[in-house]
This record gives C-alpha cells, sequence and structure tokens, in this order.
C-alpha cells in the first residue's frame, strides 16, 4: 500500500469515527461489555481446569495392608504394585508413620488420643499414586485383589465431581462464547454498514472512477478492526482490576485455593481478548461491505 | 475503441432493453446515442463501463474483454473511461477541487502529479477559480463541468456521457457540448446518449438510434431525426 492511501485510509476512519461518534462510542462499549464477559468465562475454564488438573495430581489410592504381614512381603507388595501398569510412584508409610500423622491433623484434639494408650491400630499402607485418573478405579480394584491387602480406597467421588462441573462449565462457556460472539459481530456490522451507507454515494464513484475493492473496503475494514480493538482494550483493563478483587477475596478467606496467579496469566488474557476484538471487528466490517462492492 | 458483437440485454425481470446491436466505433470518433425514452440508450451506455453484464454477445471497450472479464479486472477497465451523467454525482462535501482529485486519490496516482492535473483539467473546463467552491454553491451547469473534469482528470482514451445535458438550458447545454468538442479535439472518443435534437442537428456527428432495443440508424454526419 502506498503511503499517500495509508494517509488516506487513517483520514477516512478519523473522520468516520468522529461522525458517527455516538455510535461509536456505542459499539465499543457494547464490545467491551461482550468481551469482558467472554474474558471471565476463559478466566473461569483456565482456572476449574487447573483446579481439575491439581486434584487429579493428587489423586492417589490408599492401600491398608493387613496386620499379620511380614516385611518381606510388604517388600513383595511394593515390587507388585510398581510393576503394574500406569502407576506414578508409590510411598510405603508405616504404622508409626501413620500414627503421627493422624496426631498432626487432629492437632488440639491430641488428647482423644490417650484413651487407646500405647496401641497403635492404624495399619500399614502405601500411598499409590497413578499416572492418569482414568486409571484410578480399575487399579485400585486390582489392587485390592493382591493377597495381604486389606482393602485399596481413593476419594473417587470428589474427582467425579470436579470432572463433572468442568465439563458444564466448559459447555456452557462455549456456548456464550458463540452467543457473545455473535451479538459482537452483529454490534459492529451494524455500525460499519452505518458507515458504509452514510457513504454509498462516495462509494459508487469510487467504482465508476477504478477503485479496486480492496481500496474501497480498508477504510472500514480498518474501522471496524479499530472498534473491536478499544473495545478488547477496555475489556482487558476491566478483566485485570476484576480477576485482581477476585483473586484477593479469594485469598483471603482461602490461602491455599489453586488460582491461576495474576502475571502473567491476565496479560495473555487480555491479548486475546483484544486479538478477539479486532477480528471480530474485521468480520463485522468484511460482512457488512459483502453486498456493497458486489456488482 | 468499441467493439459490440450480437449484444443482447434482458433485465432479471425479463424487459428486453438490448437485442442483438452491432457496433463498431472507433478511435477519436464522436458519437450521439439517439432514441425514445426506454429505446435502451442508458443500458447500451451502461454496458460499456460494465455496470451491467450483456446477456450474450461479445464487447470489447478499449482493449478490454467486457464479456470474459474478471471482477477484479473491472478497476482497471473503468480507469481508461471518463463516465458523466445527467445528475453529476458530485460529493457535497467536498470542494470542487476535492471532488476532482478524489478521482485520482482512489486509483492511487502519484501525489505530486495531482495539483497539476487537476489544475489543467479545471482550466479545460472553466472553474480554475472556484476551486475553493462547493457543489451546492455552483449552478447546475458549473457542477456538470466539475464532474467533466474528474471524468478526464486521468487522461482517458474514452469518455462516456448519459445525458449531460439533460437538466440544463439550451445556453448551458451549448457550453458543455463545448467542452465535450475540445476534448474530443484532443483525441478522446466520445460517446454521449441524448435527447437534444437540436445540439446533434448542428454538431452533425455520427448518430446512432436505438428503438426497441434495435439499432435502427447509423449515420456518420446525422441528424436527431425524431420529433421532440
Ligand atoms: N435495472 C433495470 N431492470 C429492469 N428493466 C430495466 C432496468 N433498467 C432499464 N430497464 C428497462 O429497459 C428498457 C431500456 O431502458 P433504458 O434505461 O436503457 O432506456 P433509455 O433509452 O435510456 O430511456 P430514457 O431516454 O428514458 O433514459 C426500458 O424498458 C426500461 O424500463
Ligand atoms: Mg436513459
Amino acid at each position: 500500500m502506498k503511503i499517500s492511501t495509508l494517509e488516506y485510509v487513517i483520514r477516512e476512519v478519523f473522520f468516520s469515527l468522529r461522525r458517527n461518534s455516538w455510535m461509536a462510542v456505542a459499539s465499543v462499549s457494547t464490545v467491551a461489555v461482550s468481551l469482558f464477559i467472554l474474558g471471565m468465562f476463559m478466566i473461569l475454564v483456565m482456572n476449574m481446569n487447573r483446579m481439575a488438573e491439581s486434584l487429579e495430581s493428587q489423586v492417589e489410592i490408599s492401600v491398608y495392608l493387613k496386620d499379620e504381614v511380614s516385611e518381606s512381603s510388604i517388600e513383595d507388595i511394593r515390587g507388585m504394585l510398581e510393576s503394574m501398569q500406569g502407576i506414578d510412584k508409590v510411598t510405603f508409610v508405616d504404622k508409626a508413620e501413620a500414627m503421627s500423622r493422624f496426631e498432626e491433623r487432629l492437632g488440639e484434639q491430641k488428647f482423644l488420643l490417650e484413651a487407646i494408650g500405647d496401641t497403635n491400630p492404624l495399619p500399614n499402607s502405601f500411598e499409590v499414586k497413578v499416572k492418569h485418573p482414568d486409571m484410578v478405579k480399575a487399579a485400585a480394584d486390582e489392587i485390592a485383589k493382591i493377597k495381604g491387602v486389606e482393602s485399596a480406597k481413593y476419594g473417587q467421588d470428589v474427582v467425579q465431581h470436579m470432572f463433572d462441573i468442568t465439563r458444564l462449565i466448559r459447555i456452557f462457556g462455549f456456548a456464550l462464547m458463540i452467543l457473545l460472539g455473535g451479538a459482537t459481530l452483529f454490534i459492529i456490522s451494524n455500525t460499519i454498514r452505518l458507515t458504509v451507507f452514510a457513504r454509498r454515494k462516495e462509494i459508487a464513484i469510487m467504482k465508476y472512477v477504478g477503485a479496486t475493492d480492496w481500496f474501497i473496503r480498508w477504510p472500514f475494514l480498518l474501522e471496524g478492526i479499530v472498534l473491536g480493538c478499544f473495545g478488547g482494550v477496555f475489556a482487558a483493563f476491566a478483566l485485570r482490576l476484576a480477576y485482581g478483587i477476585v483473586t484477593n477475596k479469594i485469598y483471603e478467606t482461602l490461602a491455599f485455593f489453586p488460582l491461576i496467579p495474576m502475571f502473567p496469566f491476565i496479560g495473555y488474557v487480555g491479548i486475546g481478548i483484544m486479538i478477539c476484538g479486532m477480528a471480530i471487528g474485521a468480520i463485522g466490517s468484511t460482512i457488512s461491505l459483502k453486498r456493497f462492492l458486489k456488482a | 475503441m468499441i467493439q459490440m458483437k450480437d449484444i443482447s440485454k434482458t433485465y432479471e425481470n425479463g424487459t428486453i432493453a438490448l437485442e442483438r446491436v452491432n457496433v463498431e466505433i472507433g478511435k477519436g470518433e464522436f458519437v450521439f446515442i439517439v432514441g425514445a425514452s426506454g429505446a435502451g440508450k442508458s443500458t447500451f451506455i451502461r454496458l460499456l463501463f460494465r455496470e451491467v453484464l450483456p446477456s450474450s454477445g461479445e464487447l470489447i471497450v478499449n482493449g478490454h474483454d467486457v464479456v470474459n472479464m474478471d471482477n477484479s479486472e473491472v478497476p482497471y477497465l473503468r480507469r481508461g473511461l471518463g463516465v458523466v451523467f445527467q445528475d453529476y454525482r458530485l460529493l457535497p462535501d467536498k470542494t470542487v477541487a476535492e471532488n476532482v482529485a478524489f478521482a485520482m486519490q482512489v486509483i492511487e496516482a502519484p501525489r505530486r502529479r495531482m495539483q497539476h492535473s487537476v489544475n489543467a483539467v479545471l482550466d479545460i473546463v472553466g472553474l480554475r477559480d472556484k476551486y475553493k467552491n462547493f457543489p451546492s454553491q455552483l449552478s447546475g451547469g458549473e457542477q456538470q463541468r466539475v464532474a467533466i473534469a474528474r471524468a478526464i482528470v486521468n487522461n482517458p482514451a474514452l469518455v462516456i456521457a448519459d445525458e449531460p445535458t439533460g437538466n440544463l438550458d439550451p445556453e448551458t447545454s451549448w457550453e458543455i457540448m463545448d467542452i465535450f468538442k475540445r476534448i474530443n479535439a484532443s483525441g478522446t472518443t466520445i460517446v454521449m446518449a441524448t435527447h437534444d435534437k437540436h445540439i446533434v442537428d448542428t454538431m452533425r456527428k455520427r448518430v446512432i438510434a436505438i428503438e426497441g432495443g434495435k439499432i435502427v440508424r447509423d449515420e456518420a454526419q446525422g441528424v436527431y431525426g425524431y420529433e421532440n
């Protein structure tokens, strides 16, 4: 593109935005609101994913051994566990270790243990981590059959719930994304349609004297991109503020909640939202121009 | 310059506007297209710059095959043509000079040539001193001159006009025709649809008469041939 053309395009966009300034403000704000909601959902889905992942990684099977199992059998069982498919890590927890962990968990209520005196009712156990949460159930069933194993337990319900919720949010978020994306597209293309309409004479003359479709298209395309970009910038700043407030609130009550840290995460989200806005703007103006440039 | 072979045009609603038209127009000619209202003059004109496509036939304009042309080539066909309409079609929020320069700008002509070319064509149409005026500050004749200046600023080989004097009084019409004569004298081909008996009969140029979509007369130094 020639410099003079670039100048022309920029000037046209500037004048057009100024001429339809209230319309431009309206569409930038609508785009910003849509993109903000879109961004919130992106953030929510990503955080849910992360939570699910961190839960998944915590999924482990507690393998309780019968009391009569000898030390050499314990080693045999360890060998069997380690040679099973899909097993990530096997850790032995002996009776004493189990008791001290229990005491730790009781904290202030430790005195309750005085009732049982010196005896240790807790069994020896293995903590088994699996490579993928899908394998937990099969592995636990298998392990339960091993001779010397009392039982094999894991927190199945929690994991399954988490999966279900995440899937639901993903689907809902996707539907919402399409809906809001469509609405944003509609708004931008309508704004551009107004501009095109206001300048239809000019466009007709441009065509008579031999302007190419691209030359005619550029100012409108850029106008759409500018509107989308401004909407995206506002949405990105709002998202940054909102995420800051939400993370603070959550950390105040749940210090170890596995939220994705603000930086650089929110920067990527912001850039993504801006690119979304510009893409929607470009597509919106292309739609508005399509009929005009034909014939 | 223009070769029409067996050109027919039927509009979408079934109206047959032109039927098997054969015309050849050479470089530098001055041609009037005459005929009653609805005869097909405007359709003839619009085919030349491919505002409408023929239904059948062959059409070469200024070396471009109009029928088998890709849409993306249309701008390059039109850069070789200047088009003038009865209703001027100027941009109301641009000055005289800006309206003319616009035609250069949108085909990305070099900017250093712009000033010079605009002044030159405004001299030709005699409007140099009003270059700062807006169209609303001009008479009909003056607006049509601006339109002509815009049509010729890119040095077209062919100027096409559809009733350019249709809205003007006789005296102003003659001023416009003088400009066309001068443009023609410099070698530019001119094809003009008109209803103006007096102009056609006085100028004695080539006259092509259309009736009901067919060419009924084609004379080298013709007359209008109808009572107005
Ligand atoms: N876009 C269109 N769709 C359908 N029919 C059309 C269209 N344009 C013109 N026609 C018809 O085609 C025929 C020729 O019209 P055209 O405009 O070429 O006539 P004309 O000779 O220029 O008339 P006038 O002197 O009134 O300008 C007419 O019957 C007209 O009604
Ligand atoms: Mg007509």
